[in-house]
């Protein structure tokens, strides 16, 4: 069953939520007296008009439990991403800033998707306004849209469950707490506690207040927005590197493992978790390979070493995205490796992309297994993570979803080679959107400009990023014929 | 309230769903992944995949910190094993489910509190406590008791011969004994306004007081119908025992069982008074040669559902007024209230909403709710200056669906009609359709 009037009520809500986010954005252009106000206020008013016509149509849904469907929660999830999109892009298309459309609708898109890809030729030439909402995007989405605006103002007391499960990430689902609100509350907690760590030490290490903010915003949400043309390299400060490393990694750990740790002090559940002991050491080994070969093959010496290579391997398995350095001037082999990383990714439950650590470790256990089996036919191989056998439909989940995100990523190459991009840089665009990190490999340069794809290709990348953003099902589910079918 | 649930079995799921719509911490823990997951995936609560009877299971599942702790699974033994783990680990109360008539006893209630196992609960004594109210009164269909029996809503079919039938409820006369709630017609819950009509083949609720009841009896045109004296149970299980030594007096009991090994178990089990035949209930003959035309109620209480469906509706044949059916396949409820069998016992059901009921009366937050017939049934504690207070009950424009049934003021039921006043401190029962709670509760508060 497929209920129009609760989907179009949600909607409407959601939408004027971000029609409130986007009117506070407005005092910025106030604040430092800059031309881009007009765009913020139409696009708060258009939001807000749409939002409530949403309401009307949903007006008299019928507000009970166990009405919403779990069809609806994903309908809900997958407009809601790409309507929050249109909206959110109207201030740089409004305000002149980015004329095209389309161009508009990538740079949101890869906000809230915390791709971090960017249309943009010249940054620094946007006012604070724009460049705080472009942050903003990525912080909203790194937890999940839904997620955030429903955890944050708890308003619609049903279809919580099928909203968060619609969006919710990684391949099992453990609860902090029976009522699913009160886990979203304690989860943002964690989120709003990182960013606020992240500012204050970007402040202490000699950064701008605004720069701070911003990166800090889009640090937590392994986005990669920033406000400088030249990243993080801008800065050219150690300290900020290794602040923001440590930040990346911190945000690339499930937020239940952080919570537990961080407000019940249980650092057990952190060195018992599968997850984090395979992040850990997939983070070590590439850093430990990255450094070794930079340092032979590189005028690098030690420490600069180590440095990049950490902050590079960190930036990419947690897809944030973030560069200091164009490490496609690195040997070829070094690409390779971190173009394996962008794969892997950080921890379920985190606010980072790619195929996460869980599933790589669930895919080599299962391996391994299938070895075993050859020598032992008759032996019951479990699969176990933190412990516990996890049941056989997972594994299979788990497998379905690993070929899904193959497939994908070749169809995404085949599509940019399609339309006249080359070879390497193609396969690196298709992983780029679909791991969420936004900086790619290939002869172009980490960061190929986007700005010169066709607009179909444009277009395209912001499906690739939303299809991995929403951890491929949720999306292709509703292409399906059969989930329409049977209403 | 943290409430933790052991045994997703059928009483636990629907004890789960119950109280996860009640915004309570609902913690279910069971053994069985595909029975957890299919909960987990849908209602508002955690699941732990841990054996209810392991203290590392129970301290996951935070047992400690429980108000509530249930042991529902199949097997009794594991259910108080559960609950004396989870009194250990610090739970404040705990309910296990049992299968064992002594246990009840009063005399033993001391000893399994001192174990830790502050109540327990018999399906089957339940069920039987059912049956037996439903043939004491035979012709009201569903019956509830609110704020400890002063008012009572029944749940009555209405056919050709009511009184009351096809005039606008506002012409049927100002100061009525009573007050109709909800009318159920062919599917559809209608809270009725003073524009709606009965029809006959109406399920009607009424909220009245019970000295009442004579009067609605006679309105509602069952009055001819005779007293329940003569009953025939098919089928000798535990049920059938309990509701044998519920049974009033005056009524005359037979007992058919086709296994002659628990017919005679049967006979040491009940009293004398209580006949026991062997033979086949499904069998006209052998129901003739009973006396089924002169028995007014029939009670199938067969381990099969089917069966049970099957030979009420053979027993409605004979003219038998009463018929209550044992049916514990839950998908099968509805289907035979729609085939008019009165009363259709679920084993399972009962006990969810018994250890419901139960926990809202250790509750003490102002909103008490029930469902029944697709709508919601509340009791509110009137709050100094709430909305409801400022006028006449008619005068308030309550949203459409919602309609106050009575009140309880300093510990007499009065009922409610257009031109009642209501105050401050008042005890009122409001009945709305399923969902609507949440909007009426700001006229209370």
């Amino acid at each position: 069953m497929i209920h129009v009037k609760i989907i179009h009520r949600i909607l409407g809500v959601l939408l004027l939520i971000e029609a409130g986010i986007l009117l506070l954005c407005a005092l910025l252009p106030l604040f430092y007296g800059e031309n881009d106000l007009f765009g913020f206020i139409m696009g708060s008013l258009l939001a807000a008009c749409f939002g409530l016509l949403q309401m009307m149509i949903g007006k008299s849904a019928r507000n009970r439990e166990g009405a919403m469907s779990r069809r609806d929660g994903y309908i809900v999830v997958a407009i809601s991403w790409v309507l929050f999109s249109v909206f959110g892009s109207l201030p740089y298309y409004v305000s002149g800033y980015i004329p095209s459309f389309t161009d508009a609708y990538f740079e949101t898109m890869s906000g809230f998707t915390t791709t971090g890809a960017t249309i943009l030729n010249d940054i620094e030439a946007m006012p604070h306004g724009l460049l705080f909402w472009r942050s903003l995007t990525q912080w909203i989405g790194g937890l999940g849209i839904v997620f955030f605006t429903v955890a944050v103002l708890p308003i619609f007391g049903v279809g919580e469950v099928q909203l968060f499960a619609a969006e919710a990430i990684g391949p099992t689902h453990g609860k902090l707490h029976p009522r699913i609100s009160v886990s979203g509350r304690w989860i943002i907690t964690v989120y709003v506690l990182i960013t606020l760590l992240c500012a204050v030490s970007l402040r202490l290490c000699g950064m701008g207040v605004f720069d701070s903010v911003n990166h800090a915003l889009c640090t937590a949400a392994t986005g990669g927005f920033s406000t400088k043309n030249a990243s993080i390299a801008y800065f050219n400060s150690h300290s900020v590197e290794y602040v923001i490393t440590f930040f990346m990694f911190l945000s690339g750990i499930n937020y239940g493992l952080l919570f537990f740790v961080a407000f019940r002090g249980k650092l057990r559940k952190l060195t018992e978790d599968t997850e984090f002991k395979w992040y850990l050491t997939i983070t070590l080994l590439f850093t430990a390979i990255i450094a070794i070969s930079l340092y032979i093959s590189t005028p690098y010496n030690g420490g600069a070493s180590v440095r990049n290579a950490l902050f590079h391997v960190t930036a990419i398995i947690t897809t944030t995205g973030f560069t200091t350095t164009d490490y496609t001037l690195w040997p070829p082999f070094i690409w390779m490796l971190l173009g394996l990383a962008m794969y892997f990714g950080a921890c379920a439950g985190s606010t980072s992309g790619g195929m996460k650590s869980i599933r790589i470790a669930i895919l080599f256990k299962s391996m391994r297994n299938e070895f075993n089996r050859i020598l032992h036919p008759n032996a019951v191989l479990p699969v176990r993570v933190s412990g516990k056998v996890i049941p056989p439909a997972t594994k299979q989940s788990v497998l379905t979803f690993s070929v899904f995100f193959f497939a994908l990523v070749f169809l995404g190459w085949f599509f940019y080679l399609a339309i006249g991009i080359d070879i390497a840089d193609a396969y690196g665009t298709s992983l780029a959107c679909l791991s969420n990190i936004g900086l790619t490999i290939g002869d172009h340069g980490c960061n190929i400009s986007w700005g010169d794809m066709p607009a179909i290709g444009k277009w395209f990348s912001t499906f690739l990023m939303l299809v991995g953003r929403l951890e491929v099902f949720s999306v292709l589910l509703i292409l399906t014929p059969s989930f329409w079918k049977h209403r | 309230m943290r409430i933790v649930i052991a045994g997703a079995g059928n009483v636990g799921t629907h004890l789960a769903k119950l109280l996860a719509g009640e915004n309570q911490d609902i913690i279910l823990i069971d053994e069985s992944e595909d029975k957890l997951s299919r909960m987990d995936s849908s209602f508002d609560l955690m699941t732990i995949q841990e054996s209810p009877v392991s203290l590392y299971g129970l301290k996951e599942a935070g047992a400690g910190a429980a108000d509530l702790f249930v042991a529902v699974t199949p097997d009794e033994s594991r259910n108080l094993i559960s609950c004396q783990l989870a009194h250990f680990l610090g739970a404040k109360k705990t309910v296990a489910r049992i299968d064992n008539y002594e246990y009840l006893q009063p005399k033993n209630k001391e000893y399994f509190s001192s174990i830790g196992v502050d109540s327990l609960i018999y399906p089957e004594m339940l069920a039987a406590k059912d049956i037996v109210d439903g043939m004491k009164l035979s012709w009201i269909r569903q019956w509830w008791e609110f704020a400890g029996g002063a008012l009572v809503m029944m749940g009555i079919k209405l056919r050709d011969n009511a009184q009351i039938l096809d005039k606008p409820l506002a012409e049927l006369g100002k100061e009525l004994p009573y007050h109709i709630v909800a009318i159920l017609r062919e599917g559809e819950t209608i809270i009725p306004s003073g524009n709606d009509t009965m029809q006959a083949g109406d399920l009607v609720y009424f909220m009245t007081m019970k000295k009442h009841i004579p009067h609605i009896r006679k309105i509602a045109g069952k009055e001819e119908l005779p007293d329940v004296r003569d009953v025939i149970i098919m089928g000798g299980s535990r049920i059938a025992v309990r509701t044998a030594q519920l049974v009033p007096d005056y009524m005359n009991l037979k007992i058919i069982e086709s296994d002659i090994n628990r017919c005679n178990r049967l006979t040491e089990l009940v009293e004398d008074r209580v006949m026991i035949i062997n033979g086949d209930g499904r069998d006209p003959s052998l129901l003739m040669s009973e006396g089924i035309q002169h028995t007014e109620a029939f009670v199938a209480l067969s381990d099969n559902s089917e069966t049970n469906i099957l030979a009420c509706l053979a027993a409605k044949r004979f003219g038998v007024t009463k018929t209550i059916a044992e049916v514990e396949n839950i998908d099968y409820i509805n289907m035979a209230e729609k085939l008019d069998i009165g009363t259709v016992i679920n084993k399972k059901k009962i006990a969810a909403s018994h250890i419901y009921q139960m926990m809202l009366d250790a509750d003490v937050t102002n909103v008490k709710c029930l469902t029944f017939a697709n709508a919601d049934v509340a009791e509110f504690n009137v709050m100094e200056g709430a909305k409801i207070t400022r006028s006449l009950v008619k005068d308030i424009s309550l949203p459409r669906g919602v309609t106050i049934g009575g009140l309880i003021r300093d510990k007499e039921a009065i009922l409610v009609t257009g031109s009642t006043q209501i105050q401050p401190g008042d005890h009122v029962v409001v009945f709305c359709l399923e969902g609507m709670i949440k909007t009426i509760e700001k006229y209370f508060n």
